[in-house]
């Protein structure tokens, strides 16, 4: 074996890793957000509070429903990042294609992605763990939008950075969404959080949406009211949203998009 | 077609470069007009903003007589674009390929409209391949193929044929003056192929640093480089004629028995009979015009 040889591997990716705080992620981002969201959950776990026999539907229902968001936001920022990566992207925007049109088609594809992972998780979840995650019943139609719509956001606001600073961020298409779960109380309630962070997971639409499906898990109410407040935060955050990334997507073709692909 | 007035790209504020600089010209009806210049002149650049990829400074550009950047979607349903430095998503098919960018100009038959082109580039068999699957030319043949296969009114090509092999390069160029016939259409053109250029282009704008520093026919440009190229094939007295032409200030090459002296076409007699009085015997003698290249040589810095 050559020392020389080795280290000539050792430093192609190390140069690679210290060439810009988005390739430190895996060293400090994903291990930070991990600590969070599962510390959080096991102190929950521990407490009184969780001491219900339907914990493990709680949390697997939790899952499922964090994928509805987590697919949402990624595929509308995989969608741009599949023209950066295929060298599209001029191609694309030279046709007569309008900017509402690309997002509608980006939102009908990942409205048919997101029917096929929730079923298909659900079948798993059945056939591993013989839960039904369907439990909360009918709800489960209006919280799954709600929490899409929001993956949606999530994703056009990593999408405003991909757009602009191009493939040296394109990480944010993962890293962003997984910032929001442990304010989102995923897998646990919101009461656990200290209350700083109370006060950022009740400004998010999905801390209502997961709220209510503890709810429903528990006692079998539908929290109308949580439901409604979680579509018109959706509203105002997804019009926000899809504002930032036009702006950003002009700020872009300012610099042109050719240098992006 | 396409007029373009004071069109401007600015990048940078505190170290502000310009890259084109308020350029002006127009693309008639049926015209393959040739845009030239050294790399870094501002090419790609403008037909980037002539795509709506790039926001210009300032300026404007109108399609057909509208607003380029009021009536985008409704101007690109009639302008096509290829480039070699561009490419296709090649996890999908020709086919699939096809289909979506027929989608994106309205054609639910988009399939229909291109195998006639897939045909003609011999590229049919391929239609079933990935584009991952196909060699640069063949790409940039399919590139070709999309760009024409929507029935365009005005095509911007970007060094189209950089990557063919020259005999699928000349039928490309053949197949742009027969578009050109059958349709009447107006094509902008980009390539460091001078030869090309000069078959091809009706009119040829030469873009140096930004800005337009010739507007004209391929042939008048070539001949206002006054330098000829005089090629001997010296028998005896090669080291007379080296010397006569470092006396008389004349660049030459020199390879085994030839020589090519660069110098004004009145200043060849002249040299002819210096050479004849000095006893230099020559086999064969070659008077070279000049050519677009020497011309584009010229402006690039790199002839006299």
């Amino acid at each position: 074996m050559n020392l020389q040889r080795v280290l000539g591997v050792f430093f192609r990716y190390f140069y690679v890793m210290r060439s810009g705080l988005h390739h430190l992620s895996d060293l400090f981002y994903w291990p930070f957000v991990d600590i969070l969201l599962w510390g959080l959950t096991s102190l929950w776990v521990q407490s009184q509070e969780s001491q219900a026999s339907n914990l493990p539907l709680i949390l697997m229902t939790g899952l499922i429903f964090w994928q509805v968001c987590w697919r949402g936001s990624v595929d509308i920022s995989i969608s741009l990042l599949q023209e950066f990566w295929q060298r599209n992207l001029v191609n694309f925007f030279s046709t007569p294609l309008k900017f509402s049109e690309w997002i509608t088609g980006i939102i009908l594809l990942s409205l048919c992605k997101l029917v096929i992972t929730v079923a298909f998780g659900a079948v798993v979840v059945y056939l591993l763990y013989a839960l039904n995650v369907f439990t909360v019943g009918w709800a489960f139609l209006p919280f799954a939008v709600s929490l899409l719509i929001f993956g949606w956001t999530i994703g056009f606001i990593a999408s405003s950075a991909i757009v602009y600073w191009g493939h040296k961020v394109e990480m944010f298409a993962w890293m962003i969404g997984a910032l929001f779960a442990p304010f989102s109380a995923v897998f646990y309630p919101v009461s656990i959080l200290p209350a700083w962070a109370q006060i950022i997971s009740w400004s998010l639409p999905t801390t209502y949406i997961f709220e209510g499906m503890r709810s429903i898990l528990h006692n079998g109410a539908f929290p109308v009211q949580f439901f409604w407040i979680s579509i018109s935060l959706n509203i105002i955050f997804l019009a926000a949203s899809i504002a930032l990334f036009k702006f950003m997507f002009e700020k872009s073709r300012d610099k042109g998009l050719s240098r992006l692909e | 077609m396409l007029s373009v007035r004071k069109l401007k790209k600015e990048y940078g504020k505190k170290q502000p470069f310009i890259a084109v600089d308020e350029t002006a010209f127009d693309l008639k009806k049926g015209e393959i007009l040739g845009l030239l210049g050294p790399n870094g002149s501002g090419k790609t650049t403008t037909i980037q903003m002539l795509l709506g990829t790039l926001t210009p400074t300032s300026g404007s550009i109108f399609y057909f007589g509208k607003d380029f950047f009021k009536n985008r979607s409704e101007i690109l349903q009639h302008v096509s674009f290829a480039s070699t430095y561009t490419s296709l998503p090649y996890v999908l098919t020709v086919e699939e390929n096809l289909k979506c960018f027929g989608r994106l100009y309205g054609f639910s038959n988009g399939m229909d409209r291109a195998l006639p082109l897939l045909e003609r580039f011999g590229m049919l068999e391929k239609r079933h391949s990935k584009v991952s699957s196909l060699s640069a030319g063949q790409i940039t043949r399919l590139m070709i193929v999309k760009a024409f296969f929507t029935d365009p009114k005005v095509v911007l090509l970007d060094e189209p044929t950089a990557s063919l092999d020259p005999d699928v390069a000349h039928d490309v160029c053949k197949f742009l003056l027969e578009q050109r016939e059958k349709s009447d259409l107006s094509i902008l053109f980009t390539s460091h192929k001078m030869e090309e250029v000069a078959e091809l282009c009706d009119r040829v704008i030469v873009l140096k640093k930004g800005k337009i520093i010739a507007d004209d026919l391929p042939k008048n440009l070539a001949k206002s480089v006054s330098t000829h190229r005089l090629r001997l094939t010296i028998v005896d007295g090669m080291k007379r004629t080296i010397s006569f032409a470092e006396q008389k200030g004349i660049a030459f090459q020199v390879n085994h028995r030839s020589i090519v002296c660069s110098l004004k076409e009145n200043e060849i007699p002249g040299f002819l009979n210096l050479l004849m009085q000095a006893g230099v015997s020559y086999a064969s003698i070659l008077i070279e015009e000049p050519t677009l290249e020497d011309y584009f040589l010229k402006i690039a810095g790199k002839n006299p």
